[in-house]
């Protein structure tokens, strides 16, 4: 059980060091640098000397790398190239500013799939069944920007209810992003949703069909009872590691909704720094994202574990 | 254990979709609104006094200031924020700011300019001549990098300029220029408080209506009324400033109501008529605004031959690009880089003869020419532009290869680097900047790499001449050199369609003059 979690986490700092070296090349892989990319049509040689001068970038990109893994190491990332600020201190401001979209859309997704897979699964074949699948099933298929618009469209132009764009900055407080945080969960979520509902759904017609099921049928329990006390633990537990993988997936997904919301998250700023080529933020976000994906699966497959005795055991045959 | 593969397209890379899909959306929900007519201008009317408008803009970069001089100013502000000496009138012609007159010797060597009295920044300091020429020396200094000093250190040596009195500065040149004080309305010379490099791209105090209380680079930003300028207080008490880089994103923020004007966004035509058809918002537009280019690199074949460019701009009708790319919403270039509502423009052009253009290509050994001509998202009228053409250009034998590249390094990667390609500029440059910046020889901006010796030399001319008629005759000899021998063509300058809240009253923009003083809101 130790050696196995030791081998998950040393492959796990393994991937993130692999990520980062990877992030590097393809950002040096992209055509431009930081200046000529903030200058655009302003990047008349000397313009461009001047801030590479500035910025530091006459260094070769090798050894800036290395400084910065030097830096990342002890815990400085560094400071943003465009903005010259600490790379730290920023992107936490983002990344709690995008936690507050995540946990709202765990939330959702999460307490809505589970209900509507759980309705699903006992109405099997039947037309709630089939409703609910096809409708999650076009959640699922549709790109979330879609999703995104149509839902600015319905719920703040025609239905002035929510904001349909973040005015404010990275350093605005939970209260004024609190308004406008419910359009782009409620966008992730319906994308989410689909699988969840899809497993829940699963797992609760198995369930049902157990034999423990049909006891505590004989038993006299109602179906209420039967669903809440016994097949809804059961269900639940692979529904789990959808749940955690799921997370993991809600860092990509983040970035393309966050865009269509101008909403100041960890997402809006990969893409302008990306757009940039500002490597110590891209650097920081990317390790950012890589942490969570590896901890979500790590996560997912320890739980998975400890579910499954078949796989608790194997690591010592 | 990882049997949940997700879909390969909820990548990252979606992002950049993100932008395509909402505005095809836009256009996609718009079935009762095709129909419907864009304004030909902004509501009419008088404002109420006071209120704040809440505008959206684009971020120039994280990077941003409020100097005006960098490459990298927060251009929103600088218009509320400060005066240059002298600024473009509505007609077309100079109009004094902070200037209030200014002369020339009779050889146009050295310019005087008498600066206006009783003028004060935002701190309480008053405005003299010792302002005026630290704000050129700030231009001219190595550190700013500004882009206009590659136009006026050639004219400029900041060690002669002189400040005889308070409210007199006189500038001495390097070469006679009758047109100097045309090329101060750029928008990179707002005058800054003396010795203020290290501070103004902070502080923002200027000598303009309003006076700063927030900024931040690429976030939200604020300005208030400044009870003493000038000229008077403003309509407004305030202007907030909010950043959205994606342009669906603002297009949403006016329709949702959270702001009342969109600037530096050309809607594209369907986004228009969803904002024209909406309850809260309408489109203005600002006649001209966007110069179109497709500019042919004259050092790169089959380009360097100049018959090869003049078979280019006869084989294809401006008319026709205007109708198709711009459903009407603009004016045929006809190949002249000087905008129509100029008062030096030249109306004479060659006409559309695909013929002659099919001759001069056979001439040059180029029959049956096939070229790519590079586009992208970067703006939402080059592909359109670019398929007018091709298909205009088909009449004459021409094959155009239509090729999209990144929007992101567009003028990077394709801009001065692809033989033809399609761009644009906004226009506001004054003739003898635009000839300067982006025609004569040598100069960084100068996209076709076009060097022609006679041109250079006309326009020397007619900088050297001090009697305006002969003048405007040189700078008309220039623009037939362009339109001959040049390497650029123009098909088209559109309109530019800008998205406002119908509670917008006085709003006034063209070239880079922006009206901040009238400006207001009707209700507020």
């Amino acid at each position: 059980m130790l050696a196995f979690v030791a081998r998950r986490v040393a492959a796990a700092i393994g991937t993130l060091f692999l990520s980062s070296v990877l992030v590097f090349l393809a950002l040096q892989a992209l055509p431009g640098d930081v200046a000529t990319q903030i200058l655009g049509k302003d990047a008349t040689p000397d313009a461009v000397a001047t801030l590479r001068k500035q910025l530091g970038l006459d260094q070769p990109a090798w050894e800036r790398y290395f400084d910065w893994i030097k830096g990342a190491l002890h815990g400085d990332f560094g400071t943003s190239l465009v903005s010259g600020k600490p790379v730290g201190g920023e992107v936490a401001q983002y990344l709690a500013n995008s936690a507050l979209i995540a946990v709202v859309t765990i939330l959702f997704a999460v307490t809505g799939s589970l209900v509507l897979g759980i309705l699903a699964g006992l109405y099997r074949d039947r037309w709630a069944d089939h409703l609910i699948s096809t409708v999650s099933l076009v959640g699922m298929s549709v790109p979330e920007f879609v999703v995104a618009t149509v839902l600015v469209l319905c719920f703040s132009v025609a239905l002035p209810w929510f904001p349909a764009v973040v005015l404010y900055g990275p350093d605005a407080s939970v209260g004024q992003l609190l308004p406008a945080v419910w359009l782009p969960a409620l966008a992730l979520a319906i994308v989410m949703a689909a699988y969840i509902v899809r497993m829940a759904r699963t797992s609760v017609i198995d369930v049902m069909a157990g034999e423990y099921v049909t006891t505590a049928r004989l038993k006299g329990l109602s179906t209420w009872r039967v669903v809440t006390r016994h097949a809804l633990p059961s269900a639940l537990l692979p529904t789990l590691h959808v749940i955690a993988l799921n997370v993991a997936w809600l860092v990509g997904g983040v970035a393309v909704v966050e865009n269509v919301f101008n909403y100041p998250g960890i997402g809006k700023l990969m893409l302008t720094s990306v757009q940039n080529r500002d490597l110590p933020v891209v650097q920081a976000v990317a390790l950012i994202s890589a942490v969570v994906y590896v901890v979500c699966n790590l996560a997912a497959d320890l739980g998975a574990m400890a579910l499954n005795p078949k796989l608790r055991t194997r690591g010592r045959t | 254990m990882t049997d949940t593969h997700h879909p390969g397209r909820r990548s990252f890379l979606a992002a950049g979709a993100a932008c395509l899909g909402a505005s095809w959306l836009l256009s996609g929900c718009s079935g009762a609104a095709s129909g419907t007519v864009l304004p030909a201008a902004a509501p009419k009317g008088t404002p109420d006094r006071g209120g704040t408008l809440r505008i959206a803009r684009p971020p120039a970069s994280d990077a941003e200031t409020l100097d005006p001089a960098s490459s990298l100013s927060a251009y929103e502000y600088l218009g509320a924020l400060y005066n240059r000496l002298v600024r473009v009138g509505s007609d077309g012609d100079l109009a004094p700011d902070l200037a209030e007159s200014w002369e020339t010797d009779t050889k146009a060597r050295t310019w005087t300019f008498r600066l206006r009295k009783g003028v004060t920044f935002h701190d309480g300091r008053a405005f003299t001549s010792a302002d005026a020429a630290y704000t050129l020396r700030h231009i001219l200094d190595k550190a700013t990098a500004s882009p206009q000093a590659a136009v006026l250190a050639p004219l400029v040596d900041p060690k002669t300029l002189r400040t005889p009195d308070a409210h007199t500065l006189v500038v001495p040149l390097k070469s006679p220029n009758a047109e100097f004080p045309s090329l101060l309305t750029h928008y990179n010379c707002y005058v800054v408080p003396d010795g203020s490099a290290k501070s103004v791209g902070r502080t923002g105090i200027g000598t303009g209506p309003f006076k700063l209380e927030s900024f931040a680079p690429a976030g939200p930003g604020r300005v208030t009324a400044y009870a003493d300028h000038w000229a008077g207080r403003p309509v407004l008490d305030a202007i907030s400033f909010y950043s959205v880089a994606d342009m669906s994103a603002r297009a949403n923020a006016l329709l949702a109501g959270q702001v009342d004007l969109l600037s530096q966004t050309n809607l594209d035509f369907a986004t228009a008529r969803v904002v024209a058809a909406s309850a809260r918002a309408t489109v203005a537009r600002v006649k001209n605004a966007q110069w179109y280019v497709l500019p042919m690199l004259t050092t790169d074949k089959p380009f360097t031959d100049v018959r090869v460019r003049q078979a280019m701009k006869l084989a294809y009708d401006p008319e026709h690009v205007v109708k198709v790319a711009l459903q009407g919403a603009g004016t045929p270039g006809w190949d002249n880089p000087v905008p129509p509502d100029d008062p030096l423009h030249i109306s004479a052009h060659p006409a559309h003869d695909p013929d002659q253009a099919r001759h001069l290509l056979k001439q040059a050994g180029q029959e049956g020419l096939a070229v790519d001509l590079y586009t992208s998202a970067y703006d939402p009228l080059l592909t359109p532009m670019a398929l007018a053409y091709q298909e205009s250009a088909k009449r004459a034998g021409i094959r155009i290869r239509v090729k999209t590249a990144a929007a992101d390094s567009y003028y990077t990667q394709i801009w001065m680097k692809k033989p033809l390609m399609a761009t644009y500029w906004y226009t506001g440059r004054p003739v003898d900047q635009l000839f300067t910046q982006i025609f004569r020889s040598g100069s960084s901006y100068n996209e076709t790499a076009w060097s022609d010796k006679d041109f250079d030399a006309v326009l020397d001319r007619a900088r050297a001449e001090t009697d305006a008629t002969r003048r405007r005759e040189l700078y008309g000899q220039a623009q037939n050199l362009v339109i001959e021998k040049g390497g650029a063509m123009t098909p088209m300058f559109a309109d530019r369609l800008v998205g406002l809240s119908r509670k917008v009253r006085g709003y006034a923009e063209h070239g880079f003059e922006f009206d901040y003083l009238g400006i207001g809101l009707k209700g507020a």
